[in-house]
């Protein structure tokens, strides 16, 4: 009959093999869209490194494969932050730089060369479909239902929250970390199931290329112990748990302390101390586990309370003291700011001014992530009905990443693998429930209560107690009607988020922001190249060792592109250092002279976006700039001094004399107001007219404008040949003719040999 | 046969020019072609020395001072002119233009005829002043001429100048009496270290305007040493400016005159001071060169190096951190045919410094040797403890010497990874040493052991499970 | 719906029969011993000498041998301790890792006992005692290769 062929045919269909081999090639399609959808900014402008920091990180991989692992590891980068260096070796994370380094070579052993540069491109599409995967198999540990993992894998693959940063041509360090991430927590839920020293080992092997990676591994070395001590308080301490965490704990602690820049961090600093203290708490509960099994219990239990009270006073005391005694470091400001979020702004204006430090705006939660962020709490919910150890992990994870994730936009990143995982639980318990095509049998209890509709008996069976509605469900879930409403709304929600994920990647984040785009009026797009435009005249007009100071936003882009070195860049080691660039571009002209030529700076590059209404220029950053060079030096440089008496911040006729006496603001207008009829020069981002006469420059002479005035170059002048200072010499050349001095009253001033 | 003559040749011609060190074109700018006569016996001399002279007046068509951008000579002498303005090719902006381009000028300036504009901006700009009035001179009532100006006291009698500080070498002196007739005097300013005075007047000295009907000068221009006769500014990139405020003092006249001095005939020794300053002033004296400039890395196999001046400059580009360095600079001075070797005066001192923001070592220079044209002065230390980019800087500016100014980038690395004390090598190591492997020996021993040992009973083997 | 995961060491206590062989040559003490009293003394003292007797008889000689290395590690841990309290802990990256080695070593060893209690099988269902004592050598080649490492 063609229902049991049809039967047979599915049911070969639905065999394991065939579902493995469905599984695979929907995994591999999964990657493919993964890889896929972040190639936007490649196909629309070229393969590019983005933003800052991954240019620095793509200069660290040629010097890595241009002069080989050990001349890195001792690198001495003399082309940053003039003149102290910088020992980067010691001072960044290894593993993004290596592993680009690996696949480089390994491709050149399979005679494939490609360029370093499309390696670094690429690499973020390529640990994404990586990280799909390992989405997969975290979620498969988590429910039975085969259709979670592939579903979790989906999600991860196309969400616009872990797209933001690692689209091609962002060569950061998350490009690996997440994947990194995801892939350790699936082997700590590995090892926590099965309780074995290899899975424990693998985690903290993991572990420690992830601490090779990225910064963010506090996250890791806080998660699993909060996990352990979540298991240890709910009473579900079992030897599989300390199994793996101890065996974790001591090789991947070991692990991170071979990084350079890590040291004896794990040892020294109170973002550490949590797994420290868990590690002491699970040897102290295993011990007391051993000993109960030895006794009677009402002896253990005296023992036990004493002990306990003990050892809890001794090791929370001696914390204590060591911090306070400075053994142990307290918690650095980058993350005592996840916790006090107005500290930063006022003590370290540095990482307050970094916009990705700010706090996440309600609307981002639903931009990232879409459909997922309501799924995720019934996701969560879930696991609070069964709850297995690997689901409380589920938990505790959503529950802190949903903190981080409200106070700093940067880590929605840390946020999306949970949001995607509890998202797909729950998605997946809905496709599950309305996709099987049985209707599940009737129990014979049930059958007692006479009723012969299947629906409403199923109905019974599957709710036992709830609401008179649902003892005689007029529709029921079981129904065609049912199915094919909740099936075919939750494919419309799918495409959706589809059309979301893919709409948010191509307009928001697949910008490589050196290069501008914008529409004309006719529509088309126009592409602004003023940086590279800017950068690469740099290259080819300056000296080899041309020194260029800038605001330490572009130093990272000026060492890449323009191959100069700078005087401070993104790195942002040294605050003092950035506050001189900072006290120079804010001094008048007297002031910031010496402070150039000592640190012997030749070009100096500024950011104007006044001219075609750029708003991330130089002058709307000038006020952080002010602030932090206050911060050194309170008496020289006040930001009071550059508003108004009014309290207003303006750049026209009514600017302070401070600031219109500023290199930033001299450097900005100079010559401005030639592009425009007499009086009538615009400053199009902060909509004012400007002063009908422009600002003179002495020190300085201006070197290269671009072409839309995006950056202007100086170049700082040498002394004068007659011992002249500049100013006197500048009006010399005019045609201003020196006064002679007036007689002056009192005794004459003799000179002497 | 024939590079015999050749050779020869040569060296006369080496013996009989005494060249200056940066070219031989002299312009002379004087008021018209016939006061060439008056300047006659200098100009021969000068000529007599290897200079190629042009004489134009500020109205010649072709007086330029730059052709296609480069200067066209490398000296300038200005005669006094009788007209206030100097031409628009001798604006006080070319004049500081060809300082620029390391151009030398001599100024000549009169009492008589006054001082173009250009000169006196150009001196206000240098900051050297000169009296406002235009005919005001220097009359010194004691040292004058009593067979010329026995009346006026306007022509001064003086010995040849002696150095001003004991640091600073003598270019100036010698024997005899230098007649200064009619000279406009100067002072200069304090705040430039770039100003030098040559010849000073006499402490009974003063400037004065003639015209000027009152008997008491009440606010002399200067009066005593503060008024100088001679002066010269040297500008950063060794160019030099000499005011020379007698032109007279220049010219045939006044070469070999009998003049009396306080009752005593003398001969003047006009002609003696004029060869000394215009080679001072055209770069014949006082001139340093700096030749090979040599670090390198005191320890290990680079200690013995080949400090031949053949081989041109290759020095290291990073050091690391405590690394013993030695450096050597080769200086030599030009004596107005052939570079000499360069000698220190005696209280003076060449200094190194090897600075990154400021200096970290200023060590002083000593001379470790010579050659045939210069002195190697050298000096040796350890890199400091700091990582960074460092300058090795010599810097020697004194008065009538040409600077030298040298600097060269060098990197200072920190230890490498491999460069720290392996761990056997720290004595207080040696008992984590001894933990590590004590642990890895238990382990080894236990492991061996095990494998030998039973299993745990009967049971565990029945529920043997695979994984 | 899955059961809520029970302490197991309750159940296994329940489920122990007491082996009424006498008691095996004694062995050193390990940490297992150690304990502060409470109570009276009295108590303190039938405590220890209780769990010390059950200790000798019940153990297996495989066991013991693992509780043996434990406790040798555990010396050797206290006094590189000492001596880093005495003379101080320059240079600190030599006291981690001989410190660490030793600590390392007691976890991985103490896994691989409890993995290979008998009484824990129900736990460790998928593990045989032959793949935990792989593991446990493999756990120990890593951690000998980082100490080494870091002591440079």
């Amino acid at each position: 009959m063609a229902a049991t062929e049809g039967d047979q045919f599915l049911k070969q269909a639905t065999g394991p093999k065939t579902r493995g081999l469905l599984r695979v090639i929907i995994l591999v399609l999964i990657a493919g869209a993964a890889v896929s959808s972040r190639l936007f900014s490649v196909i629309r402008f070229e393969s590019i490194i983005h933003e800052f920091d991954p240019w620095f990180n793509f200069r660290a991989t040629k010097y890595l494969v241009a002069n080989g692992f050990y001349d890195f590891w001792d690198w001495f980068d003399d082309r940053t932050w003039h003149p102290l260096g910088r020992v980067t070796g010691g001072t960044l994370y290894p593993g993004l730089m290596v592993t680009s380094g690996v696949i480089y070579h390994f491709l050149r052993f399979l005679t494939l060369p490609v360029d370093i540069r499309n390696i670094c491109v690429l690499l973020a599409p390529a640990f994404s479909g990586l990280t799909a995967f390992a989405t997969y198999l975290l979620t498969n540990e988590m429910v039975s239902s085969p259709s979670a993992g592939l579903l979790a894998a989906a999600f991860m693959g196309i969400t616009p929250g872990y797209i933001s940063r690692s689209v091609a041509g962002s060569y950061d360090n998350e490009a690996i970390a997440i994947f990194l991430l995801v892939f350790t927590f699936f082997l700590w839920i590995k090892a926590v199931k099965l309780g074995s020293m290899f899975w424990g080992a693998l985690t903290a092997l993991f572990y420690g290329y992830m601490v090779s990676a990225w910064g963010g591994y506090v996250f890791i070395t806080n998660l699993l112990p909060l996990h352990a001590f979540v298991l240890i308080c709910m009473g579900r301490y079992s030897p599989r748990l300390y199994v793996s965490y101890t065996s974790w704990y001591a090789l991947g602690t070991l692990a991170s302390m071979q990084i350079p820049f890590v040291g004896f961090l794990p040892i020294r600093s109170s973002e550490h101390m949590s797994a420290l203290g868990v590690f002491g708490l699970i040897q102290l509960v295993a011990f007391v586990e051993f000993v109960r099994a030895q006794l009677p219990s009402k002896q253990f239990q005296t023992l036990l309370r004493a002990l306990v009270v003990l050892i809890f006073v001794v090791a929370v005391g001696g914390l204590v003291l060591l911090t306070v005694g400075g053994v142990i470091a307290p918690w650095t400001g980058r993350f005592y700011s996840l916790w006090d979020t107005g500290y930063a702004k006022i003590h370290i204006p540095i990482i307050a001014s970094v916009s990705e430090h700010q706090p996440t705006a309600w609307p981002a939660f639903f931009f990232d992530l879409n459909l997922m962020i309501f799924l995720f709490p019934a996701g969560v919910y879930m696991c609070f009905r069964t709850l297995t150890d690997e689901q409380v992990f589920i938990v505790i994870y959503s529950v802190l990443a949903s903190y981080f994730a409200g106070v700093m936009v940067r880590l929605m990143l840390t946020l999306t693998p949970i949001v995607c995982v509890a998202a797909a639980m729950a998605f997946s318990q809905i496709l599950d429930t309305y996709l099987d095509a049985k209707t599940p049998k009737v129990d014979a209890k049930t059958a007692e209560n006479g009723s012969s509709e299947p629906a409403k008996v199923a109905a019974a069976a599957v709710l036992s107690d709830g609401l008179r509605s649902t003892r005689n469900p007029l529709v029921g879930i079981y129904s065609y009607a049912s199915r094919v409403t909740v099936v075919g709304f939750s494919a419309i929600y799918l495409l959706i988020f589809v059309l979301h994920c893919t709409w948010v990647t191509s307009n928001a984040y697949s910008s490589p922001s050196v290069v501008l785009a914008s529409r004309l009026p006719d529509g088309s797009q126009h592409i602004i190249d003023d940086y590279r435009e800017a950068y690469y005249w740099l290259r080819q007009n300056t000296p080899e060792n041309a020194k260029i100071m800038s605001w330490w936003d572009y130093g990272y882009q000026i060492g890449g592109m323009a191959d100069r070195p700078t005087l401070v860049d993104n790195n942002t080691w040294n605050n003092t250092h950035i506050a001189t660039v900072g006290k120079a571009m804010s001094s008048k002209e007297e002031v910031s002279y010496p402070i150039m030529r000592q640190h012997e700076v030749d070009y100096v590059l500024v950011v104007f976006g006044g001219l075609l209404g750029y708003s991330g220029d130089d002058i709307n950053k000038f006020l952080w700039m002010v602030r932090i060079a206050e911060g050194i030096w309170p008496e020289e440089v006040k930001e009071r001094s550059f508003f108004t008496p009014r309290g207003e911040y303006r750049v026209d006729e009514g600017a302070t004399d401070t600031m219109k006496n500023s290199l930033m603001y001299k450097m900005s207008y100079y010559n401005y107001n030639s592009l425009f009829p007499a009086g009538q020069a615009q400053d199009r981002v902060r909509n004012v007219r400007l002063p009908s006469e422009g600002p003179q420059l002495n020190v300085i002479d201006e070197a290269f404008t671009s072409e839309n005035w995006i950056i202007r170059i100086y170049k700082v002048k040498d002394l004068d040949n007659f011992g002249r200072d500049h100013h006197s010499a500048v009006s010399f050349d005019k045609g201003h003719k020196k006064k002679r001095a007036a007689k002056r009253k009192g005794p004459k001033v003799l000179r002497v040999e | 046969m024939r590079w015999l003559f050749s050779f020869l040749a040569l060296a006369l011609f080496c013996v009989v020019n005494a060249r200056s060190f940066t070219g031989s074109r002299l312009l002379v700018v004087l008021e018209e072609e016939s006061e060439r006569e008056k300047y006659g016996v200098f100009l021969g001399d000068l000529e007599s020395r290897g200079f190629t002279i042009t004489t134009l007046t500020p109205k010649s068509e072709s007086l330029s001072l730059f052709k296609h951008g480069a200067r066209a000579y490398d000296h300038l002498l200005l005669l006094p002119t009788k007209s206030k303005g100097l031409g628009p090719a001798l604006t006080a902006n070319l004049l500081l233009d060809f300082m620029k381009k390391e151009g030398n000028v001599l100024l000549a300036l009169s009492a008589e005829t006054g001082t173009p504009t250009a000169v006196q901006s150009l001196l206000l700009e240098v900051d050297i002043h000169i009296p406002s009035d235009r005919n005001a001179l220097v009359v010194d009532h004691f040292n004058y001429d009593s067979t010329s100006a026995a009346e006026k006291h306007d022509v001064l009698l003086l010995p040849f100048p002696k150095p001003a500080r004991s640091d600073v070498k003598d270019y100036f002196g010698g024997e005899g009496v230098i007649a200064v007739p009619r000279a406009v005097g100067q002072t200069l300013g304090n705040e430039s270290p770039l100003l030098a005075p040559i010849l000073k007047a006499p402490s009974t000295a003063y400037s004065y305007n003639p015209k000027d009907e009152a008997d008491i000068v009440e606010e002399p221009f200067a009066v005593g040493q503060q008024l100088n006769l001679v002066s010269a500014m040297q500008s950063l990139n060794s160019a030099r400016l000499t005011v020379l405020g007698s032109a007279e003092a220049l010219q045939n006249a006044w070469f070999a005159e009998k003049a009396t001095l306080a009752g005593k005939a003398v001969k003047t020794a006009n002609r003696d001071f004029a060869a000394k300053l215009s080679s001072w002033a055209f770069k014949e004296t006082g001139v340093l060169k700096v030749g090979k400039l040599t670090h390198y890395l005191n320890e290990g196999s680079s200690k013995k190096l080949n400090s031949s001046s053949a081989l041109p400059e290759n020095n290291p580009k990073i050091y690391r951190i405590k690394n013993d360095v030695a450096f050597q600079i080769e200086v030599s001075e030009y004596t107005s045919t052939h570079l000499t070797p360069f000698e220190l005066p005696p209280n003076d001192i060449l200094q190194l410094e090897f600075s990154m923001l400021s200096p970290f070592h200023r060590l002083n220079l000593s001379p470790i040797s010579q050659t045939a044209n210069s002195t190697i002065f050298g000096a040796s230390f350890r890199t400091p403890d700091q990582h960074g980019i460092f300058n090795f800087a010599v810097k020697y500016n004194r008065p009538f010497l040409t600077g030298i100014e040298e600097k060269r980038q060098v990197t200072v690395r920190h230890f490498a990874h491999d460069e720290w004390p392996r761990s056997w090598q720290i004595s207080a190591a040696w008992v984590w040493i001894a933990g590590i492997w004590v642990t890895v020996a238990g382990w080894v021993v236990f492991v061996g052991v095990w494998l030998y040992s039973a299993p745990v009973g009967a049971a565990v083997k029945g529920g043997k499970k695979t994984q | 719906m899955a059961p809520k995961n029970r302490n197991p060491a309750a159940t296994q206590s329940s489920t122990q029969t007491v082996p009424s062989t006498p008691a095996a040559a004694p062995k050193p003490s390990s940490s297992s011993t150690k304990k502060p009293g409470s109570g009276g003394a009295y108590d303190a003292q039938d405590i220890v000498l209780g769990i010390w007797n059950k200790y000798v008889e019940k153990t297996p000689q495989r066991v013991k041998l693992l509780d043996t290395f434990m406790g040798f590690l555990v010396v050797v841990a206290v006094l590189q301790f000492l001596y880093c309290i005495i003379v101080g802990n320059f240079p600190f990256n030599a006291f981690l890792s001989g410190f660490s080695a030793t600590v390392g070593q007691f976890v991985l060893t103490a896994s691989l006992r409890i993995q290979t209690n008998p009484e824990n099988k129900s736990e460790f269902e998928n593990i045989s005692h032959e793949r935990a004592f792989a593991d446990f050598v493999l756990g120990s080649f890593l951690l000998h290769f980082f100490c080494v490492n870091f002591i440079n």
